[in-house]
C-alpha cells in the first residue's frame, strides 16, 4: 500500500470504530469497488459524497454484508467481517436502511417496526420511537407500504433504532422527499448524532449533508479519491463541484 | 322430493359434504407447497412423496412399534420433517442461486426416489391401515351417512390449516417469514438466520404434507404412488389459488373440493378434469391466480 | 448314390448334435416391474419362471433355458418395441407374463408378425382369444368373460340379482362391466345403474354413496389395483355392507386383498383361478417363492408364469427346437396340461387354457390366522362352465 502517494489521510487520529481498506467489491461478473478505503470513529456522522453509480451504495451493501463478492478488509471494534455473512455482522451492532427503505408490505407498520431483533442492549423504546415519528404510532395497523415515502422513511430508521445498532448505515434518506420531511429526518440525524449514535451516510445532496456531517469521503469509479473535513467544505466547494459534475 | 338438475337436493348436500372433506386434504397440502414455494422460491414436487412417507411412516409405527394412529399423528409429521429438513440442509440449500427450473428437477427426481424406494420394499398395491376406534362408525344425518372419521378429516384440517394462517399472520414469527419471503436479503442484514428459517419452513411444509398423510392412511391405499396421485391436482390447486399465496391457498382447497364434489354428481367422467379446466380459464384470465400478487 | 450318402450323413450330423447339444430356449419376461400392476407382475414373475426352469431341469435336462426381463411400464408402445427387439436381437423364443390388456394385445400383434410364442398371464382381455386370436399366443390365468361370469353368476344365484357398477372410465372397465352385465342379466339380474369413475381416483365416497342411493343389492366393481383398494377400503368406511349391500370385486388379486387386510376386505366375494392356500402342490410352491420375494405370497399371475412357462418347456423339450413359434404354440396345444399349481388341463384351439376357477370370500379378522391368510373357498367352477365357449369368441382359428 502506498500510503504516500495518497492526496488525503484516510486514517485520522483516533481508533475508528469502523475501518475500511482496500475494499473491492463485485456484482456477479461486474467489477464495482476498486479499493474503498474509509475510516469512521465512534459518535461521527461521515457522508460518503459522489456521482450516480460511483460505488456508494454498493460500499454500504459491503459492509453490511450483502454484496455477494468481496475482498479487502473490513473491520468494526476490531472485528474482521470481510467473512461474516450479514446476519452476523448486523449482530456486532450494524443497523442497514436501504435506499430503497426496504418496508415489507407483507406487515403492518407496527410489524415493520418490531421486525429486526435486537443486536444489542441499549436501543430505544417503541415509545421513544414513536415520541420520535409520532406518524408511526397513528398509523400503526396500516400496511407498511401503505405509508407516505416519508413515513417509509422514518419507519426504516425507526426500526433500526430500537436494535441497540449503534453504527448506522444510512443510505439517501432524503431522495425524492418533500422540503419539510428532508428537514425532519436531518434533525433526526443530529438527534441520533447527539445521543452517540455514529453514522454514515450516503448522500447525494452535499448541501444538506453539510448540515450534518463531520466529514466527507468522494467515491469515482469505486474508489475513494478525496476526505474532505466538513469545516473545509466551502473552501474546497469548486474541487468537490469538480467531482459532482455538479 | 326437490330436485335440482334431475339430483335430489339431499343427495347433492351429501356430495357437497363428500367434497369438502376432499378439499381438506387439498387445502393441507397446497397449504404447504404455498409456504415452501412463498419462501424458498422452491417448486416442491417432492411433496406428494412426503404426504405418503407420512402415512406409511404411521403404517411403521403401528406395525413395529405398536404405536397407534394418534401417536402416528404426532409422531409422523415429526419424522417427515425431520427428513425434510435433512433434504434442505444437504440438497435443495444447494440450488436457491440457481433458477427455479433447477429446484424443480431436484425435488422432482427425489420424489422418483422415495417412491421407487418404498416401491421396492414395500410393492403397490398397499398395506392395511385401520380407522382409530375411537373414531369407526358414524352418524345417520338427514342426507347421507357421515363416517366420524371424514368429520374429524375435516376439524383436523381446517384447526391446521387456521392455525398455520394464525402462526404467519399473527406471530412475530410469521412475521418473520412473510418479510424473508419479501426479502430474505434485507431480513439477513438485520441479523436474522435466513437459512435457518428456510430449512425449518421447508421442515413445517413437508410436516404438513406428512400430516396430511397420517390422515389419509386410514382413507385412502396407503401405497407408494398415492402420492403422486394427488400432487398434480393440488399443484393445480396451488397455480389457481395463486403460487405462494397462504390464504389462497387453504381456500382454493376447500373451493375446488366443492366443484369436484358437483361434478362427481352431474358428470363423474369430467371429475379429475374439472379441477384443470378451472387452472386454464384463471390462467387465461388471471395469470397471477385468484389471490395471488402480480409481481 | 451320392444324394443318398450325402443324406444319411446330414442326418447322422443332425442326430449326432441332436443327442449331444440341449436345446437352446430364450424366456423373456415382459411385465410391469414399477408401476400399478408390479405386485401382481414384476420381480414375482421373473421368480416364477426361474422357478419352472430349475423345475423342469430336474425332470428333463435337455433343455437349456435362459430368463431375461424388462418392464413395459404398462405402455403398449414400450411393450411392442421391447418384444421386437427381443425377438429379432436378443433371440428370444417365447415372452411370457405380459399384464395390461392394452400392452398384451400389442405384444400379441409382434409375436405373431416374427412368428414366436407368446404366453399371456396378467391381462385380463378375453379378446386374446377371441378377435384377436393369433396361432402364436396362449391365453393362461383368467380374462374379462371368466370373472364375470364367476363372480356375476355366483352372486346372482346367491340373491343379489340387482347391480350397480363403479366402472373404471377406459377400455379395460367397460368390457367388465359389459361382460358382468350380461352374466347378470343371463342369469335372471338386473342393472339398475352405474357411474364411470375417472382413472385413477383416489376418492370413491362421492360413488359409492350414489351406489348406496340406488338400493342395488351387489355393488360391482369394475376397477383394478389400486382403484378397487380404494373403493373397498371406503365402503366399509361408508358402512355399505353393513347396510346389507354386498360388494363384488370383478378383478381383484390376492395381494391386493393383502392390502386391505381382513379387517376391511371380509365378506368381499371374487372369483381367481389361484390361491397359494389351495392344496399341497400350491402351498409348497408359495412356500418356496416367498422365500425369495421377502415374504410375499404368489398372485394368480406368479403361478401363471410359473406354469405357462413349465409347459412351455415341456413343448420344447418334445420338439428339440422352439424357432418356429406357432409350431411350439400347436405342440403346447396337443399335449394336456398338468402342473401343481392349476392342476390338469388344456388349451383350447383359440389359445384359451382352461382350469377350474374359484369363488373366494374374504375371511373375517377372527377366521384369519396371518395376514396372507385370506379366503375361504365357496364355490369351484369347472373350466368348461367359466370360460366364454369356443364358438362364441369369433376367433377366425376355430372352424365351424
Amino acid at each position: 500500500m502506498a500510503e504516500a502517494s495518497r492526496a488525503f489521510d484516510p486514517a485520522p487520529a483516533g481508533a475508528p470504530l469502523l475501518a475500511v481498506r482496500g475494499l473491492e467489491g463485485w456484482y456477479g461478473e461486474s467489477h464495482v469497488l476498486h479499493g474503498i478505503d474509509i475510516d469512521v470513529r465512534k459518535g461521527e456522522v461521515v457522508t460518503l459524497l459522489g456521482r450516480n453509480g460511483a460505488g456508494k451504495t454498493t460500499t454500504l451493501r459491503a459492509i453490511i454484508g450483502i454484496l455477494s463478492k468481496r475482498t479487502g478488509s473490513i473491520t468494526y471494534e476490531g472485528v474482521e467481517t470481510i467473512r461474516m455473512a450479514s446476519r452476523g455482522i448486523a449482530r456486532l451492532g450494524l443497523g442497514y436502511v436501504p435506499e430503497e427503505r426496504g418496508i415489507f408490505s407483507s406487515l403492518t407498520v407496527h410489524e415493520n417496526l418490531m421486525l429486526p431483533p435486537r443486536v444489542k442492549p441499549g436501543g430505544m423504546s417503541v415509545a421513544e420511537i414513536h415520541a420520535l415519528f409520532p406518524n408511526l404510532k397513528e398509523r400503526a395497523g396500516s400496511q407498511g407500504t401503505k405509508l407516505s415515502g416519508g413515513e417509509q422513511q422514518m419507519l426504516a430508521i425507526g426500526r433500526i433504532l430500537r436494535t441497540g445498532a449503534k453504527l448506522i448505515l444510512l443510505d439517501e434518506p432524503t431522495e425524492g422527499l418533500a422540503p419539510v420531511i428532508v428537514q425532519q429526518i436531518g434533525r433526526t440525524i443530529l438527534k441520533l448524532k447527539s445521543e452517540g449514535y455514529t453514522i454514515v451516510l450516503v448522500e447525494q445532496n452535499f448541501r444538506f449533508a453539510q448540515t450534518l456531517a463531520d466529514r466527507h469521503y468522494v467515491v469515482e469509479q469505486g474508489r475513494v479519491v478525496d476526505m474532505i473535513e466538513n469545516s473545509q467544505l466551502d473552501a474546497n466547494i469548486d474541487k468537490l463541484h469538480a467531482y459532482l459534475g455538479v | 322430493m326437490t330436485t335440482i338438475f334431475g339430483v335430489p337436493t339431499q343427495a347433492l348436500f351429501g356430495q357437497l359434504l363428500l367434497g369438502l372433506i376432499n378439499g381438506s386434504f387439498y387445502a393441507i397440502l397446497s397449504l404447504g407447497l404455498a409456504i415452501i414455494f412463498g419462501l424458498l422460491n422452491i417448486i416442491n414436487f417432492a411433496h406428494g412423496a412426503l404426504y405418503m412417507m407420512g402415512a406409511f411412516v404411521a403404517w411403521m409405527l403401528l406395525t413395529y412399534l405398536g404405536l397407534g394412529y394418534w401417536w402416528a399423528l404426532g409422531l409422523a409429521p415429526l419424522v417427515v420433517g425431520l427428513f425434510g429438513i435433512l433434504l434442505e440442509r444437504f440438497l435443495i440449500a444447494r440450488l436457491y442461486k440457481l433458477d427455479h427450473l433447477y429446484g424443480l428437477l431436484l425435488t422432482f427426481g427425489l420424489a422418483l426416489i422415495i417412491q421407487g424406494l418404498f416401491r421396492n420394499q414395500y410393492g403397490v398395491s398397499g398395506l392395511p391401515y385401520a380407522i382409530p376406534s375411537e373414531l369407526s362408525g358414524g352418524q345417520r344425518l338427514p342426507f347421507m351417512f357421515l363416517p366420524n372419521y371424514r368429520a374429524w378429516v375435516v376439524v383436523a384440517s381446517l384447526t391446521v390449516c387456521l392455525a398455520t394462517w394464525l402462526v404467519i399472520e399473527k406471530t412475530k414469527l410469521g412475521a418473520y417469514l412473510r418479510a424473508a419471503t419479501e426479502n430474505p436479503t434485507l431480513v439477513q442484514a438485520f441479523g436474522v438466520n435466513v437459512p435457518l428459517f428456510l430449512t425449518l419452513t421447508y421442515g413445517f411444509g413437508v410436516a404438513l404434507a406428512g400430516f396430511a398423510g397420517v390422515l389419509a392412511a386410514p382413507i385412502y391405499s396407503v401405497n407408494p404412488n398415492m402420492g403422486a396421485d394427488i400432487i398434480i391436482v393440488v399443484f393445480a390447486v396451488v397455480v389457481i389459488g395463486g403460487m405462494g399465496s397462504i390464504l389462497g391457498s387453504v381456500i382454493t382447497g376447500f373451493a375446488l373440493g366443492l366443484v369436484e364434489g358437483l361434478t362427481k354428481v352431474f358428470y363423474p367422467e369430467a371429475s379429475a378434469t374439472v379441477i384443470f379446466v378451472i387452472m386454464v380459464l384463471v390462467l387465461l384470465v388471471k395469470p397471477a391466480g385468484l389471490f395471488g400478487r402480480t409481481a | 448314390m451320392l444324394r443318398s450318402l450325402l443324406l444319411a450323413t446330414a442326418l447322422c450330423a443332425l442326430t449326432t448334435a441332436g443327442a449331444l447339444a440341449q436345446t437352446a430356449v430364450k424366456i423373456g419376461v415382459l411385465g410391469d416391474r414399477s408401476g400399478v400392476y408390479s405386485d401382481i407382475s414384476g420381480e414375482g414373475s421373473v421368480v416364477a419362471a426361474r422357478m419352472a426352469v430349475e423345475d423342469f431341469a430336474k425332470i428333463d435336462p435337455s433343455v437349456k433355458a435362459e430368463i431375461i426381463s424388462a418392464d413395459h411400464q404398462n405402455k403398449p408402445d414400450v411393450g411392442a418395441a421391447l418384444a421386437r427387439q427381443w425377438y429379432d436381437r436378443d433371440n428370444v423364443d417365447m415372452v411370457i407374463d405380459g399384464v395390461t390388456s392394452s400392452v398384451a394385445l400389442a405384444i400379441n400383434q409382434v409375436t405373431r408378425e416374427k412368428n414366436k410364442a407368446f404366453i399371456d398371464t396378467g391381462a385380463g382381455t378375453a379378446d386374446l382369444t377371441g378377435s384377436q386370436c393369433t396361432p402364436n399366443t396362449v391365453h393362461w390365468v383368467y380374462d374379462t368373460v371368466a370373472l364375470a361370469n364367476g363372480t356375476g353368476g355366483a352372486m346372482v344365484k346367491r340373491g343379489g340379482d340387482t347391480w350397480f357398477f363403479l366402472t373404471a372410465d377406459y377400455v379395460f372397465g367397460q368390457t367388465l362391466q359389459r361382460d358382468t352385465t350380461a352374466v347378470v342379466t343371463k342369469n335372471g339380474g338386473k342393472v339398475v345403474g352405474s357411474v364411470k369413475t375417472p382413472f385413477p381416483t383416489a376418492d370413491f365416497s362421492s360413488f359409492l354413496l350414489q351406489a348406496q342411493g340406488s338400493g342395488a343389492k351387489v355393488i360391482g366393481l369394475a376397477n383394478a389395483g389400486g382403484d378397487t383398494i380404494n373403493a373397498i377400503k371406503q365402503a366399509g368406511e361408508f358402512g355399505i355392507t353393513e347396510g346389507g349391500q354386498a360388494l363384488a370385486g370383478l378383478l381383484v388379486f390376492s395381494s391386493d386383498v393383502y392390502s386391505l387386510g381382513t379387517k376391511v376386505a371380509q365378506g368381499l366375494v371374487l372369483t381367481e383361478p389361484f390361491y397359494w392356500d389351495l392344496n399341497d402342490g400350491t402351498r409348497a410352491f408359495s412356500e418356496r417363492f416367498a422365500k425369495q420375494m421377502n415374504g410375499r405370497k404368489p398372485t394368480a399371475n406368479h403361478a401363471g408364469v410359473y406354469a405357462g412357462t413349465l409347459h412351455y418347456l415341456k413343448a420344447a423339450a418334445a420338439l428339440k427346437d422352439v424357432k418356429d413359434g406357432a409350431k411350439t404354440v400347436a405342440k403346447m396345444k396337443e399335449i394336456p396340461t398338468d402342473d401343481p399349481l392349476f392342476g390338469k388341463g388344456v388349451i383350447r384351439v383359440d389359445g384359451r387354457k382352461i382350469h377350474d376357477m374359484y369363488l373366494f370370500e374374504v375371511k373375517k379378522p377372527a377366521e384369519s390366522k396371518d395376514p396372507w391368510d385370506l379366503y375361504k373357498t365357496l364355490a369351484t367352477i369347472p373350466g368348461n362352465e367359466v370360460f366364454r365357449p369356443l364358438n362364441e369368441g369369433g376367433c377366425p382359428l376355430v372352424k365351424g
